[in-house]
Order: C-alpha cells, then sequence, then structure tokens
C-alpha cells in the first residue's frame, strides 16, 4: 500500500468499469515513451543539435564545392581571412577545413554507427543465449565475454588495424570487437530478468518454441537499456576512431574528423583550428548523442515517469 | 471420492475409464540446484518438491494450500512442465507428461493451461490485449484461422471484458481486469484443465469475489478442472473439492472439502485454519489463539530427519522428531502425521 | 476522554500526469489513548496516504496537505517545523511499514538499529541502548535476543525481521503506532504471531495503535473502532462491532459479504453458493464527480446519489457531535433509518 502514497498516477490510471466506461484510446508503451522523450528539453535540443549537423553534412557541400584533399590557399590561414576562399582556415597543407568538415563528417558518423551496430550485434546474441539458456552456455560465453574485457581496448583495436591495414571497416571493426562485451553483459541482465517473468512461462505455457521466446517475447522488453547503450555506443565509437585517427591509424585515403585531428596535430602550436574545428564537431555530434540517450532512459525507464 | 486409499500405487491402467483421473501425479519431486561451495564439492540441492501423489478429477478443482516455500507453485508448475521434476510421473489421461518429447508437450498445452498470480507481470506489455488472447490459437494451430477473431471477441464476452478493448495494452487495465485476460488466453484453446497459481492473491478482496465466481462459472460452463494453487484457506473452502495440504515440499493432509474443514486431522492445518483471520473472531470478545504455532518454516535446505513439523507443533512427541510420519489414510481423510488430531 | 490524535478535515492532493487529483478529500478521524483504530479500503483508497499524514511524511512533490489539521497532543502537527516532525517521530509517534525486508538497512545488525533509534531520541550511551536493544528484542519475543541483535537482516526471517521493525518502533514508548498493512507480505501463521504480539504491546504499553488494512479479518482481531475508506474518503465509522455485524454502507456490507465463509461453519458437504459481488472497480481519482464516488457499484444507488455526495453523519447528527458512534456517509441509509 506504501506504493500507492508515492506513486499516485498508478492507482489514478485504472480505466473506467468494464461495463460502463467509455472506450479508451490504445496506448502502446513505445508511444507512451515517445510521449515522454518529447517533453524531456535536454533531448529536443541534443536531438536539435544531431539534427543540424546532418543537415549540414548532407546539404553543405552544395554551398562549399572546395575539394577538401585540394590546396586551396596558403597553409595554416586563420578562420574568417579569406571568407571567398577558406571561411574557416585551411590546414597545414593548405586544406579548406569547412570541406575537410563537411565531408569528413560522413566517415566519421558512418564508422559510429557501424560499430554501434556490430557491438549491439555481438552483444545481444551472445548476451540473449548466455542468458536465457544460462548453465554452460552462460559459463563459456562469459568466459569469452570477459576475456575481451580485460584486453585493453585501444590497445587490441591499434593491434587489428595495424594488422589488417588501416580503413573505415577495419577500424569499425576493431572498435566493435572491443565494445561488445559491455552491451553482452546488459543484455544477459535483462534476459536473467525478464527469463523469470510470468509472461515468459505464459507464453511457453501456450506452446512457443525458444526462438520465439528469445525474439518475440523476451527481446521486445529488453530492448529499451539496449537502445540507450547503442545510442551511447555511437558516441564513445566515433570518439574511439578519433582517437585511432589522432594516433595516426586512420585511413590515411578517407577525409574524416578524427583524420584531420590526426593530420594537424603536430602544428597545433602553430595553429589551433586545423585541430580544434574537428574536435568542436566531434564534441557536438557526441554531447547531442549522449542528451538523446539520457532522454530516451528517462523515456524508458518507468520508475521515472511519474516526475 | 477424489482419491483412493493407495497413495503409492501409481497409476493403474486397469481402472476403467470413468475411474481414471484426468490427471495424476506419482513420486513427484523436484529439486533445485545451489551455487557449488567450491569448484570441487558436492552440489547441493534445495529439495523444493518431495515425491508427492494427487489427483485431479475431470470436473472438479483440487487445491493445494500452504505457505511460502511449501513447494506448491513449484509441484503446479512442475505437472505442467513448466518447471522440470527430476523424479516421478505426471499422467494426464493416461499419458506421462514428463516423458514427452518437445514436440509432443506443445501438443499436449492445448489440454493444459495456466492462469499466472501476478496479473502485472503475465502479460507481455508490448503485446495488445486480443493478441494475448489469440496467441495460443495461433501457436497452437487450433481452429480455421478466418473464426479465430471471432472466437478472441466471444472469449472477451465470456470473461466480461468489452470486444471494444481488444486494441489496448495491459498497462491500462486494472489488476482485475488484467487476471480476466489471462484468464480468456488460458480458455482459449478450450483446455482440460487449468493450472490456477494463486489467481486471486494480488487482487483487492471486492475484485477477489468477481474472480472467484467468474472462474466458477467458467468451471461448470465447459467442464474445467482446476489445479487450484492458494495461501488463503477461505479462498480454497470456497472453490475446492479436494484439498491437498503442503507443508516443505510434501503433502501433509489430502482430504475432500467437508471432511478436510470440519475436522482437521494435521495440526498443522488445524494451525492454519486456526490464524486465517476471520470475521467471527473480535478483539472486543478477548479473543485469543490457544496452542498457537510458534517460529517459522525450517529452511528446505536442512531438512530435519523426522517431521519437518516437528520444531513448531504444539503435539509434538520424541518420536516426531526421530521419525518421518508417512501420508496414509485416516477415516475418508489422509494424513502425515504421528498423532493426527482427533476427527 | 480527549482523543490523543485528531485528523480534521485532511485534504492531500497530488499531481500526477491527469493534473492535480485529490488523495484525501477532507476526513476526519480519532485516535483514543490506548485503543486500536482500524482503518480498511481497497487499494488507492487513501487508507496509506492517512497514515503517512499522521507521520507528516507525505512526499512533496508530488504530494500537498492543502487542509486540515492533524492534532496530536494539542498540537496541530501539520504546521510543526520539520525539526519539531522529527523529534515526534519514533518518540511519540512510531510506525511499522508491510515490507519488513525493505524498511530494515541491509548492512547494519538489528540490535544496532534498534540502539540507533534509542539513541536518537534518548540520552544514553551506545552500550546502554545496544542492552536496552536485547531486551526490546526479548519483549517482542525473539528467541535468544542477545545473539539474534547481533544478525543482519538478511539472517532472519520475514517474521523476525517484522518483531524487529515492532521493537524498533516501541524502543521509545511511542504513545501512537501506525501499522500499514503490517502483516500483508507474511505467511498467515506468522500473521497470527504478529498480531498476538501487537495485542501483547498494546497492553503493556498502552500504545494506541491505528491499523491500515484491506482485511476485514485482520479488523475483527485487531480494531476496537473501524474507519472504511472509499476514493479518498471516510464512509462509515464506528465500533468495530457495529460495522461488522450491522454494516450500514452497500460499500461495507459488500466488502464483509465478498469473502469467503471459513472453517467448520462452511464445511457443508454441498457447494457453497457464490460469493457476494461488488460490481466495476474503484473510480480512477481524477474522474470523481459531485456525488457519491460509490454510486456506479450501488446496488441502491438513487438520482440523487449522483447529483449530491452525502456527508459523513451518525444516523440524523453531524459526524463530530457523535464521536465513538456508528456514522455513515450513505443516502440510502438514511433513508432506511427514516423510515
Amino acid at each position: 500500500m506504501t506504493d500507492v502514497a508515492t506513486n499516485p498516477p498508478q492507482t489514478a490510471a485504472a480505466p473506467a468499469p468494464a461495463a460502463s466506461g467509455p472506450a479508451v484510446e490504445a496506448v502502446s508503451p513505445l508511444r507512451e515513451s515517445l510521449g515522454i522523450f518529447l517533453k524531456n528539453r535536454p533531448a529536443l535540443v541534443g536531438t536539435a543539435i544531431l539534427a543540424i549537423i546532418l543537415l549540414a553534412l548532407l546539404y553543405g557541400t552544395f554551398f562549399v564545392t572546395a575539394d577538401p584533399y585540394e590546396i586551396v590557399w596558403a597553409p595554416m590561414t586563420p578562420p574568417f581571412e579569406e571568407p571567398d576562399y577558406a571561411l574557416l582556415g585551411t590546414d597545414y597543407l593548405g586544406r579548406d577545413i569547412l570541406a575537410g568538415l563537411l565531408t569528413g563528417g560522413w566517415p566519421t558518423l558512418a564508422v559510429g554507427a557501424a560499430a554501434a551496430l556490430l557491438t549491439v550485434g555481438i552483444g545481444i546474441l551472445v548476451g540473449a543465449l548466455s542468458g536465457f539458456f544460462g548453465g554452460w552456455v552462460d559459463d563459456l560465453l562469459m568466459r569469452v565475454t570477459e576475456f575481451f574485457q580485460v584486453l585493453p581496448a585501444l590497445l587490441f583495436a591499434m593491434v587489428l588495424v595495424t594488422l589488417f591495414s588501416p580503413s573505415l571497416a577495419t577500424i569499425a571493426i576493431a572498435i566493435g570487437v572491443v565494445s561488445w562485451p559491455q552491451t553482452a553483459r546488459l543484455t544477459r541482465a535483462e534476459f536473467l530478468r525478464i527469463r523469470e517473468l510470468e509472461y515468459v512461462a505464459a507464453a511457453r505455457s501456450i506452446g512457443a518454441k525458444n526462438s520465439r521466446i528469445i525474439f518475440r517475447v523476451v527481446l521486445p522488453n529488453a530492448l529499451p537499456p539496449l537502445i540507450v547503450s547503442a545510442t551511447l555506443t555511437v558516441g564513445v565509437a566515433i570518439l574511439f576512431e578519433a582517437g585511432l585517427s589522432f594516433l595516426g591509424l586512420g585511413d590515411p585515403n578517407t577525409m574524416s574528423w578524427g583524420l584531420m585531428i590526426g593530420q594537424n596535430r603536430g602544428y597545433l602550436l602553430e595553429a589551433w583550428w586545423p585541430v580544434t574545428l574537428p574536435g568542436l564537431a566531434i564534441f557536438l555530434t557526441v554531447f547531442a548523442i549522449s542528451l538523446i540517450g539520457d532522454g530516451l532512459n528517462d523515456a524508458f525507464n518507468p520508475k521515472l515517469r511519474s516526475r | 471420492m477424489s482419491f483412493d486409499g493407495h497413495p503409492s500405487a501409481g497409476p493403474s491402467g486397469a481402472a476403467p475409464l470413468a475411474e481414471q483421473p484426468l490427471l495424476e501425479a506419482v513420486g513427484l519431486s523436484v529439486r533445485f540446484p545451489m551455487p557449488k561451495k567450491s569448484p570441487f564439492a558436492d552440489r547441493d540441492y534445495l529439495h523444493a518438491v518431495r515425491g508427492v501423489n494427487f489427483k485431479v478429477h475431470a470436473g472438479r478443482t483440487l487445491g493445494v494450500v500452504g505457505e511460502s516455500g511449501s513447494g506448491k507453485t513449484t509441484t503446479a508448475m512442475a505437472a505442467v512442465r513448466l518447471t522440470e521434476a527430476y523424479d516421478g510421473a505426471v499422467m494426464f489421461e493416461g499419458r506421462d507428461v514428463l516423458k514427452m518429447g518437445p514436440e509432443a508437450l506443445r501438443k499436449q498445452r492445448r489440454d493444459m493451461q495456466v492462469i499466472f498470480q501476478d496479473p502485472y507481470s503475465s502479460l507481455n506489455p508490448r503485446d495488445r490485449v486480443g493478441a494475448i488472447v489469440r496467441e495460443p490459437l495461433d501457436l497452437m494451430d487450433v481452429g480455421e484461422r478466418k473464426d479465430r477473431a471471432d472466437r478472441v471477441k466471444e472469449l472477451f464476452s465470456l470473461v466480461g471484458l468489452r470486444p471494444d478493448q481488444m486494441a489496448l495494452f495491459p498497462h491500462q487495465f486494472s489488476g482485475g481486469q488484467r487476471q480476466r485476460i489471462s484468464i480468456a488466453r488460458a480458455l482459449a484453446t478450450n483446455p482440460k484443465l487449468i493450472v490456477c497459481d494463486e489467481p486471486v492473491s494480488a487482487l483487492d478482496v471486492a475484485i477477489q469475489a468477481q474472480v472467484l465466481n467468474l472462474l466458477r462459472r467458467l468451471q461448470d460452463q465447459f467442464g474445467l478442472s482446476y489445479l487450484f494453487i492458494s495461501h488463503d484457506l477461505g479462498v480454497v473452502q470456497f472453490i475446492c473439492d479436494d484439498i491437498a495440504v503442503m507443508y516443505l515440499g510434501e503433502i501433509v493432509e489430502y482430504a475432500d472439502r467437508p471432511t478436510l474443514f470440519a475436522a482437521p486431522r494435521h495440526p498443522y492445518t488445524a494451525a492454519l485454519l486456526d490464524a486465517a483471520p476471520s470475521l467471527a473472531r473480535r478483539k472486543s470478545a478477548g479473543y485469543s489463539r490457544a496452542g498457537a504455532v510458534k517460529g517459522d518454516p525450517p529452511s528446505p535446505m536442512n531438512l530435519p530427519k523426522g517431521c519437518a513439523f516437528a520444531g513448531r507443533c504444539p503435539r509434538a512427541q520424541p518420536r516426531c522428531k526421530d521419525e518421518k510420519p508417512m501420508l496414509r489414510p485416516l477415516e475418508g481423510a489422509k494424513v502425515a502425521c504421528h498423532f493426527p488430531l482427533e476427527g | 476522554m480527549d482523543p490523543l490524535l485528531s485528523v480534521r478535515d485532511l485534504k492531500v492532493e497530488f499531481d500526477t500526469r491527469h493534473g492535480r487529483v485529490t488523495a484525501l478529500a477532507g476526513i476526519s478521524l480519532d485516535v483514543m489513548p490506548g485503543e486500536t483504530l482500524g482503518i480498511v479500503g481497497e487499494s488507492g483508497c487513501g487508507k496509506s496516504i492517512t497514515a503517512l499524514a499522521m507521520m507528516g511524511l507525505i512526499p512533496n512533490p508530488p504530494g500537498h496537505l492543502t487542509d486540515g489539521q492533524i492534532v496530536f497532543e494539542g498540537e496541530d502537527i501539520t504546521r510543526a517545523s520539520p525539526r519539531r516532525m522529527r523529534q515526534l517521530r519514533g518518540r511519540d509517534i512510531s510506525m511499522i511499514f508491510q515490507e519488513p525486508m525493505t524498511s530494515l538497512n541491509p548492512v547494519f545488525t538489528a540490535g544496532d538499529q534498534i540502539a540507533e533509534a534509542i539513541m536518537l531520541h534518548q540520552d544514553v550511551s551506545k552500550k546502554e541502548a545496544w542492552e536496552e536493544a536485547v531486551e526490546l528484542l526479548r519483549v517482542v519475543g525473539i528467541p535468544e535476543p542477545r545473539r539474534r541483535a547481533a544478525s543482519y537482516p538478511h539472517e532472519m526471517s520475514g517474521g523476525m525481521r517484522q518483531r524487529v521493525m515492532i521493537a524498533m518502533a516501541i524502543s521509545c514508548r511511542p504513545k501512537v503506532l501506525i501499522a500499514d498493512e503490517p502483516t500483508t507480505a507474511l505467511d498467515v501463521t506468522v500473521q497470527a504471531q504478529i498480531f498476538d504480539l501487537m495485542r501483547d504491546i498494546q497492553e503493556k504499553f498502552g500504545v494506541a495503535i491505528v491499523m491500515i488494512t484491506h482485511d476485514m479479518g485482520a479488523i475483527a482481531e485487531m480494531a476496537d473502532r473501524v474507519a472504511v475508506m472509499y476514493a479518498g474518503r471516510v464512509i462509515e465509522q464506528g465500533r468495530a462491532d457495529d460495522i461488522l455485524d450491522d454494516p450500514r454502507h452497500p460499500y461495507t456490507s459488500g466488502l464483509i459479504g465478498c469473502i469467503p465463509a471459513l472453517g467448520r461453519e462452511a464445511a457443508s458437504a454441498e457447494r457453497l453458493p457464490p460469493l457476494a459481488e461488488i460490481p466495476g472497480v474503484v473510480p480512477p481519482l481524477h474522474l470523481l464527480g459531485a456525488g457519491c464516488a460509490f454510486a456506479d457499484r450501488c446496488p441502491l444507488v438513487h438520482d440523487r446519489c449522483r447529483r449530491e455526495r452525502p456527508p459523513l453523519a451518525p444516523h440524523g447528527m453531524a459526524a463530530q457531535e457523535f464521536l465513538g458512534g456508528h456514522a455513515v456517509a450513505c443516502h440510502a441509509a438514511e433513508r432506511e433509518i427514516a423510515a
């Protein structure tokens, strides 16, 4: 009964009596979460920032026609000095930084997204099998997970990238391979929790097979924290890519924000902008993504709903 | 009569069909592995259910009553194989459910359905309630596909819900209404047996009465058999025909309803009856309990050698601590006690 | 005799996503010294909020105590400072909760937690407080109290934890003990022991008990007087025997009628008749209209019930004139009495 006091909406939300009540509109849990998300101001700010970045990347190259790989002006021209040729200045080779930012965004985001997908894919598969079946399956998979978890992530990714020549794909794979254990553990914990709920036993009692129970019953209910984690993983993967590029392990043939930082870092003391501007772009993107991730977390977490 | 005098006789294939129970559990035992203390230690087991025998007859209700830790829910779940038993047999219309392969078991589930205890976790929150009630029809391929929508509508009105509520999600219903949805889902495949695992314990009394009356009406209408799990003797007395009282994984008393409630034989049954609050026991009349049981049930991890109830029993003698009493017939009931109460 | 604790026209509102809803719509109750007042009702009727209000523990936000008084020994505690409330809580008014597992701190021993409660309100040394804690554990019937004082909550059974809670609650000899569904989480044989213990303690220390419950059986066994609550209002109030034997409100008689009978009396060979039902469910608080909140479920409903809310009145009198009497908020009951 004490929960009534601390959580009155629960009692207040009881629908009208079956016999006399008006027809009620169906509200799916997902739509309810969306409604909460749309009321979350920081999350909306994050969404707006990300939308602006995406729009700029989509349409920016119509206005900035310079080739990011071509020398357009004197090296290390500061921003706004030559607005007609290089609005945000040039790098150590004299390439247009604005053009670099606009073209380099896609590879950066793509690596982030691909790495996050890979992370979540491996993580969910391992975590789901481990949490659902338990026993020796769980023991085996968790030992493997622990092995990957104790590897120094950056070092291991560096080894992978150096072994298989740095390309966007290798970088994404390297990031995915080192960061899935966390998702796997999260998935496993959710599966362990949900597995014990009565609707899973109910599904079994009406003749559902394991595959259906895993993918149709447990997984959809385990998704909310996984979506949050996946969102945040995109941010982490972007930082990771930047880190690898900074260490000179980026793909030298593809312009990316990380690569811009990596190639210009030696000249930081002479020219701050070739490093700072892509850094700012990365910061804004990751910041927006984590605001969205937090917003999703609040939206999915029923305990915070009454606030 | 709901049971014979030979609990260990096992299912007799020779018995005429009319005498054959719908469901019969013989020596049903369930144990759960405990975490090992060290990699080299032997694994410990928690013996949740220990050699339980019972019968559910067609059209009747067997109540299994006991307190937490008595193994009553585990017993029921093992009977329909939602928990795996490690020993014993569960004969459903003469076939052993425990020996069925996955496909045979899936088919068998058409005939044995379950209503769960917690209306807040027994329905998948992401599915519309109409889909929840329809799912068993699709999964077990019951009836023609085109008729299923009508069947779902019919089920909704059977349990007292409006068909226009089918598109809603579980969280839009109250506890009592959710339990009705659970009942509709269990009824969908026209089962012969429904296991009711504390179906009303999470509900307010007024709603509890509605659901209990509904369950009994449906039983009359469809000739259902119930295996009814409850901790509440009042509920059990209302809905059950036969009753098994469980204590620490064993049946300590087994009788039909009039026999059990007119004269409980096991001191534990008497204690349960004595402890249950009743409108007749008034503070104003200075009500106090004579010979109330003391303490809590012992842990199923280290069971005593003798009678499991001996430590709390007001009638316990030295013999009770040394020698385990077996379930034996006593004037129309069966009781596991060296010193049963007078009838 | 003056009441020890008086609630007058207490109104509590909560902010929800349906806007502000009234959880308590002006309730009045009196707790006499040494008696047990039972507050009974279904989930969401406001009984737990009443208990929290008496402790000054309405969570704010989202709760707001908007009107009324709670007078304890002449002092309106709705106006008391947080400091004063902390002083009263635990010393003069204490509470035991439904779930003894979560209301005890898992990282301290039972003895530590009781001693802590004692030292909060009394000027005693740690050692004296510990000795007192052991004594209290003995009083609440825990075997080997000295050994058990050093146990952690997870090492105890549910019944034992509730005994520890009770020991803590009575450690400063409070005048009022509020028990919010103290046995709901416990098995029935353990519940019986806790009820026995509570009656025992009342006799020994003369403490007044406010017992919040949904169980009419518990009311019969524990309460001297009863307040029946529905949708944030007291709808019937009186001596326990009067309420149980002669319920005047259709809701109260419904609640009593829907309990399955138990024991020898009901041990007929025939099948028992269907239970009395109260149709429908409790209306959501944000949808309450001007009339009687029970009207939609009531077998005796009348046009007037939907228009006009019946006041809580003892057969033709104002409720406060008739303290301790039998009061009911129902137009139909009034008609019946007039006839």
